[in-house]
């Protein structure tokens, strides 16, 4: 057992270079303010906080992040469920050929994908920027989507849903009663690998959006490129960050009920 | 038998630093797109080097990379940056003992501002920031009359691009108020904030980057505000686009060669500047992308008769107006500020 644990240095000793050291960093900036030229002066204060969260402006950019990946995320369960339900039912070696058929899209580099949505909605105008954005996030992230589903439908026991029309239920309660509450985990990390790159998303709404359409990645893009407000951008980056973690937190609770249920 | 496979890689890696050593290595970084690749090539064939060429979309974006330790031999910023990274020594002296090119430049790239002497850097390539317009819809008359504020007539609405660039957005927004692009005043920043209110209300244009280029030559809207390099482009594809430099000033920028104070090989460095100088590779870059050359006889003989440009009004960027400002390098502070305005702008707040 000892030497399992060894094992797990050079991940701890990753996670400390590349995540944690990264985190403090941003930390630190989103908590002071440049004293100017590069010298190592700096002062504490919470300005870059209350500039973020006083205007309506970037309280609205924030408003608009969160609902788009909220609309996406429900579409792709929409879509998703009933899709890796068909995909379950299929005989094994047709899952596989539609799981790899499901990957298939994820092996092409997303940003080529983005740009050759771009050049389809390039012919519909009369699109509002927020459809063509939408659009663009359901088709990427629904495999991830459909993948998690369908895994937890698959590795259920077929057995239990005998059980349940033994005893007389009919199709739709087997459903309600049964496949649903157990696929529950797959949807709640289907909901965890759509929700959080939807919400941070920079990528997707630049290309697709136009200049008009402005995500809260978008805002730190601008901060720290454009700018060079390094600050500020940090301050956006840990509230964005903040928002992740609780959205995480809110989901295992709810996965947590549901199992207890 | 693990030591034997050990020792069998060590052998392979080795010849590659022996044959990475018999030649000179210069770092190169441009703009995208802007350059003629064959000059680069020729420069490798011509002096026995390897160019390691990369390319940055933004003049933060090469500066961020620079403070984040990279070295580089050449980097080509504009006129502002350069006054920057003067101003935090970053860069060091151009050897004019083996730049002895200089004196092919034209007046209009000459005593800037930010390097009156050509201490640090030496011009690439200039432009001014303008109009192309799509002349069956505008004509040149009206075109001329009104300048800038063409971006608050609502006739247009609908049919104008707006290059999104918060720095390019709020200079013609104070040139066409008569304020300086370069001002911190924070009263007339307010007034350029609201002239850009007033101008998303009025002709509510499209927020775009390089795909301008493409959609205004093939006509797709009557304005857009473009830099006048790639004006020459859209010019010369469709015969219908015309350029106008405003009458309210605009900005002027050049884009010179510099060498980092931190460089691997200056020497070399100074010799490719020198050549980059030197007429044909200068015609060839310039031909190929559509700016103005810094060599003199290069931007007459483009912009003359039988040249590619003739008859192009885009090429030839206006100089010696008095209206017309370099940009300079402004604070921190005051970049914040444009963003935030530019986002609300943006969002047609």
């Amino acid at each position: 057992m000892k030497s399992f644990f060894r094992m797990t240095y050079p991940y701890i000793l990753w996670i400390a270079v590349f995540i944690v050291a990264p985190m403090i960093m941003i930390l630190l900036y989103a908590l002071t303010k440049d004293g100017g030229n590069r010298t190592l002066i700096f002062r504490f204060t919470f300005e870059n906080f209350t500039r973020f969260f006083s205007d309506p402006t970037f309280m609205r950019v924030l408003f608009t992040s969160l609902r788009i990946a909220f609309l996406t995320t429900v579409f792709c369960i929409l879509i998703g469920y009933p899709a890796a339900l068909f995909i379950a039912n299929l005989s094994e070696r047709a899952q596989t050929m539609m799981v790899l058929l499901l990957t298939l899209p994820m092996w092409i580099n997303m940003l080529l994908k983005t740009y050759a949505w771009r050049g389809i909605l390039m012919n519909f105008d009369n699109l509002e920027s927020e459809v063509k954005v939408f659009i663009g996030m359901v088709y990427d992230f629904l495999p991830y989507m459909i993948i998690q589903i369908h895994t937890s439908i698959a590795k259920m026991d077929r057995e239990l849903l005998t059980a349940a029309y033994d005893l007389g239920a009919n199709r739709w309660k087997t459903f309600l009663k049964v496949t649903l509450p157990l696929s529950v985990p797959g949807i709640i990390s289907g909901i965890t690998l759509v929700f959080l790159p939807a919400v941070s998303s920079f990528v997707i709404p630049k290309l697709l959006g136009g200049g008009d359409y402005v995500l809260i990645g978008n805002l730190i893009e601008t901060f720290f490129v454009t700018t060079g407000d390094w600050n500020f951008g940090s301050a956006i980056s840990l509230v964005m960050a903040l928002i992740i973690i609780a959205s995480m937190w809110l989901t295992r609770k709810i996965d947590r009920n549901a199992k207890e249920d | 038998m693990k030591k034997a496979i050990l020792i069998l890689l060590v052998l392979c890696l080795l010849p590659l630093p022996l044959i990475a050593g018999a030649e000179q290595v210069l770092n190169v970084y441009n703009w995208g797109e802007y350059i003629d690749k064959q000059v680069i090539t020729n420069f490798e064939k011509e002096y026995g080097v390897r160019v390691n060429y990369s390319v940055y979309d933004s003049n933060e974006t090469m500066y961020t990379k620079l403070m984040s330790g990279a070295s580089y031999d050449v980097i080509i910023p504009s006129d502002y940056m350069i006054e920057r990274l003067i101003k935090e020594g970053l860069l060091q002296p151009i050897d004019k003992s083996v730049v002895t090119n200089l004196d092919c430049l034209c007046d209009g790239v000459l005593n800037m501002e930010y390097d009156p002497d050509n201490t640090y850097s030496v011009p690439y390539l200039w432009q001014t920031v303008g109009i192309v317009y799509d002349t069956t819809r505008i004509s040149p008359e009206e075109m001329e009359e009104q300048g800038f504020s063409a971006f608050l007539n609502s006739d247009y609405k609908g049919h104008v691009y707006m290059y999104d660039s918060e720095r390019d957005a709020f200079m013609i927004a104070l040139k066409a108020l008569g304020y300086s692009a370069n001002t911190s005043d924070m009263d007339e920043l307010n007034a350029a904030y609201e002239w850009l209110r007033n101008m998303d209300k009025a002709v509510r244009p499209s927020y775009v980057t390089d795909e301008v280029i493409d959609a205004m030559a093939n006509g797709e809207k009557w304005m857009a505000l473009v830099y006048s390099g790639d004006a020459a482009y859209i010019l010369s594809e469709n015969e219908d686009m015309g350029y106008c430099t405003p009458k309210e000033g605009t900005n002027v920028a050049v884009d010179a060669m510099v060498i980092p104070a931190n460089a691997s090989n200056p020497a070399l460095a100074n010799l490719f500047i020198n050549y980059i100088l030197e007429y044909d590779n200068s015609l060839m870059i310039s031909t190929e992308v559509g700016y103005a050359s810094s060599n003199a006889r290069v931007l007459a003989e483009l912009s003359g008769e039988g040249g590619d440009y003739e008859g192009n009004d885009a090429y030839l960027p206006r100089s010696g107006y008095a209206l017309d400002e370099i940009y300079h390098d402004i604070p921190e502070e005051l970049r914040s500020r444009y963003s935030s305005m530019w986002i609300k702008v943006k969002l047609h707040e």
